[in-house]
């Protein structure tokens, strides 16, 4: 079952980022996919969770440097976001490392919207700002 | 050389760590000397050019003009003489400082050598910019500067003409020799700025301005000095007369009057032999050292946060090589890379949270290993126990760590504090691995590698990719800056830390978020506010007090009270070794016809120049000069300079240049009365025979 799909308006047009963009909903998609499997070991999942947050970590790298060379007016408040999407996902990772148990939906209801919120908010005006490449 | 540089390392240490608490971290000026350099230079351009609106070249009106600048506007000129000359003497003090603490403190070794090497040329070009300073104001100073300068270049093999003969007597020195020294001292200083800014070039996010506070107590410094002890000329050079005694600028001419002890030649050899030997130093004994930091492409996005934090310019971003799809990727230069692992703690892919994968960052070192690491913090971390489990990263170049009574210390060595990633704390913290991670490196202000400390301490405050994340309680995140010196402090800052985690006070439970970035640390222990003034002022004073006393004093004795000096000398080519000899018709005729005009053969080569001079019937000076050229065809040359007693004599002097065994070739006598202090100059021209002036 796919999670998040990827769509034509994720694009922001660079190729670097949309890259990273495709791979990290393939990440999330293989987790909650683990999740989703019956007995699923919790280990397991908090690995994988701790690898999206590193890919996701250095894709915001990457983004806010390709913003920096571009001169992206509204960088700041994107970094803001950034770092409120790292600190949310580390939130997600703590707290499956509480629970007792790998609860599909409730990652799934997190991890979704996080991730696609940003996308379509941030991540699109800075494709429409229409900087010109460096 | 070991037990040297652990001998001056000790005191340095001594010196930094009284100064840490009499000053603070932030102005202490032994951790930024190449910046307090850099403000130096910029204090003497100034200056400089303040005074060169003022300067005449002439010979008389060198001195003059500068008489003037000092007196006729002392609340100006004059007071910039002053800070122009302090200040040459503070960059002085400030180079050697400088200099003695890379060696000490080992930042010179191995693939640090360029700013080592570049700075001895910088030292130099310093000491040129000085002597030809002292040269320009032409008074007596300038005069001993002048001869000894001359006499020491002359002792090169390169020189046609000795250059002291262009300070024979008053008679031959020109107006347009001071044109020349202006150029120099402009040119100098112009070419110096040039090698200071290769000086840097290695470095990122160089220092070239000290902090405000430490500029401002300079300059005042300088101001007080030349208020109480304003630099002023000396009596006006006159070479017809040898002063007794000179007060020279220790800093720039102390090795003066060691050349007169140890001849040109061998100060010569001194300065090569020191020299040789301080460009050796970065590879004596050559550095082991582990491998450079390497870029895994599978791990690189070529977000260019290494690039931006390395402090040796070591990564640059070059076009992506693999086909992924990024556009960029960083490249190492091994050369460069000093191995200090800031790159790691820079790179996003650095979190100890994954473990679907092999934790490979995109840049690491391979000695240092992160998975390494991790397994290293948790093997360590299940040994401690108790309420303080402290986990201490620690760098090798500060303080050592002393568990304090009742903590339980895990310690973890790494090359730098800027090697630990952010994540990594994160994880010691949230993963309870310990109550409390602690990162402990160099003397705050002060890291061996740059810029650890400053990433560190930007990056756990939020200010500096990547950040650590706000929910990690700052109280359970301390930072400990001490150099090996300050072991006390660093066993005082781990013990309040333990103390603290034991007794937590507000929102510490981890996972809450914390209310400010700041993480723990334990303030430098300072004396009260009056004994750091009452430290502070009896330092300015003792460095004022020490440039203003050996920028004049002692005095150098340059002959005996009652003596005269004579000075010989001559540019004269002696005569051909053999007569030209006409060719005979039978030779005419075998040479080519245009050929014919020359008509005979003149070897070319000439007999040395043989001078003596008796004083009363004794020899007090005989000496042959070969001539000139590779074909010793060229004039001998003599400049000869040394004390008689003054007072009535007979005086002979003869010259012998055809080769001959006895006898002379030509030779004068005159009757002396010499006054103490005078400079009898005696030189052989020809036409015109002997002189004697």
């Amino acid at each position: 079952m796919t999670y998040i799909e990827w769509r034509p308006e994720f694009a922001t047009g660079i190729p670097d980022v949309d890259h990273e963009h495709r791979e990290m909903i393939e990440w999330i998609n293989r987790t909650l996919a683990v999740c989703g499997q019956a007995g699923a070991a919790k280990a397991a999942v908090t690995d994988l969770l701790g690898e999206i947050y590193a890919r996701i970590s250095a894709h915001f790298a990457l983004e806010e440097r390709v913003m920096k060379t571009r001169g992206y007016d509204q960088f700041a408040d994107h970094k803001r976001d950034h770092e409120r999407l790292l600190d949310e996902f580390r939130e997600i990772m703590d707290d499956h490392e509480a629970g007792s148990q790998v609860i599909e939906e409730r990652l799934a209801a997190r991890l979704a919207p996080w991730f696609s919120e940003h996308f379509r908010i941030q991540d699109a005006r800075f494709h429409r700002a229409g900087l010109p490449s460096v | 050389m070991e037990w040297l540089k652990k001998a001056i390392r000790v005191g340095m240490e001594w010196l930094e760590s009284a100064l840490d608490r009499v000053c603070g971290p932030t102005l202490n000026p032994l951790s930024q000397l190449g910046a307090l350099g850099w403000f130096l230079f910029w204090l003497i351009a100034v200056s400089g050019i303040y005074l060169f609106i003022f300067f005449d070249t002439g010979v008389t009106q060198a001195y003059s003009s500068i008489e003037a600048i000092t007196h006729d506007q002392w609340w100006a000129g004059g007071i910039l003489r002053s800070v122009h000359r302090y200040a040459s003497d503070g960059l002085v003090v400030v180079a050697f400082l400088h200099m003695l603490r890379e060696f000490a403190m080992d930042r010179m070794r191995g693939r640090r050598w360029f700013g080592w090497v570049t700075g001895l040329a910088l030292i130099g070009f310093i000491y040129v910019c000085g002597i030809t300073g002292y040269w320009m104001v032409w008074d007596q100073l300038a005069q001993y500067v002048a001869v000894t300068t001359s006499k020491w270049l002359d002792a090169l093999p390169i020189f046609a003409e000795p250059i002291s003969r262009n300070f024979l007597s008053n008679a031959e020195l020109s107006g347009r020799f001071f044109t020349l020294m202006v150029y120099l001292h402009i040119a100098a200083p112009l070419l110096m700025l040039l090698f200071m800014w290769v000086h840097i070039q290695r470095y990122n996010y160089a220092l070239v301005n000290p902090a405000l506070k430490l500029m401002i107590g300079t300059g005042a410094g300088f101001l007080l000095l030349s208020l109480v002890r304003p630099a002023l000329s000396q009596a006006p050079a006159n070479l017809d007369r040898i002063a007794a005694t000179v007060g020279p600028d220790w800093f720039y001419l102390a090795f003066y009057p060691l050349m007169d002890r140890i001849g040109a030649v061998g100060l010569w050899w001194l300065v090569l032999v020191v020299f040789v030997l301080l460009v050796a130093l970065p590879w004596l004994p050559r550095l082991r050292e582990s491998p450079a930091a390497v870029v895994h492409l599978d791990h690189c996005n070529g977000c260019a946060r290494c690039f931006d934090d390395c402090p040796f310019g070591a990564i640059t971003m070059n076009s992506r090589s693999d086909g992924a799809a990024f556009s960029a990727e960083a490249v190492v230069d091994a050369d460069l890379c000093v191995r200090c692992g800031i790159c790691v703690g820079a790179c996003p892919t650095a979190t100890p949270f994954r473990r679907a994968t092999a934790l490979v960052p995109g840049i690491e070192l391979p000695a240092f290993n992160l998975e390494v690491l991790r397994d290293q913090a948790e093997t360590v971390a299940r040994t401690l126990s108790g309420a303080a489990r402290i986990l201490v990263f620690k760098c090798p170049h500060g303080a050592a760590v002393v568990p304090p009574a009742g903590a339980s210390v895990g310690v973890i060595e790494v090359p730098c504090t800027g090697m630990v990633p952010p994540p990594f704390i994160d994880f010691v913290v949230a993963r309870r691995l310990a109550d409390g991670a602690m990162l402990a490196g160099c003397r705050e202000g002060d890291c061996f590698e740059r810029l650890g400390v400053r990433w560190t301490e930007q990056r756990i405050a939020g200010e500096r990719d990547p950040y650590l994340r706000d929910r990690v309680p700052r109280d359970r995140v301390a930072v400990s800056w001490a150099g090996p010196g300050q072991r006390a402090d660093r066993a005082r800052a781990l013990a309040s830390f333990a103390r603290a985690l034991i007794r937590p006070q507000g929102a510490t439970q981890p996972g809450a978020p914390a209310q400010q970035r700041a993480p723990w640390r334990e303030p430098l222990a300072r004396p009260p506010r009056l004994v750091r003034y009452a430290a502070l002022g009896a330092m300015v004073i003792a460095a004022t007090g020490l440039l203003g006393f050996f920028s004049h004093t002692p005095t150098v004795r340059l002959r005996a009270d009652t003596d005269a000096i004579v000075t010989l000398s001559f540019s004269h080519a002696g005569r051909s070794r053999q007569e030209c000899r006409r060719f005979s018709p039978d030779e005419m005729a075998r040479l080519q016809p245009n050929m014919r005009r020359v008509g005979g053969d003149c070897p070319r080569g000439r007999w040395p120049v043989y001078m003596q001079l008796e004083l009363d019937g004794r020899v007090v000076y005989a000496g042959t000069r070969q001539p000139a050229g590779l074909w010793k065809d060229g004039p001998s040359t003599l400049f000869a300079r040394f004390e008689v007693p003054a007072g009535a004599q007979q005086a002979r002097v003869a010259l012998r240049e055809s080769g001959r065994d006895s006898g002379f070739d030509a030779s004068a006598s005159a009757e002396l009365n010499l006054k103490p202090g005078q400079n009898l100059v005696i030189e052989f021209k020809q036409p015109g025979g002997f002189t004697f002036r």
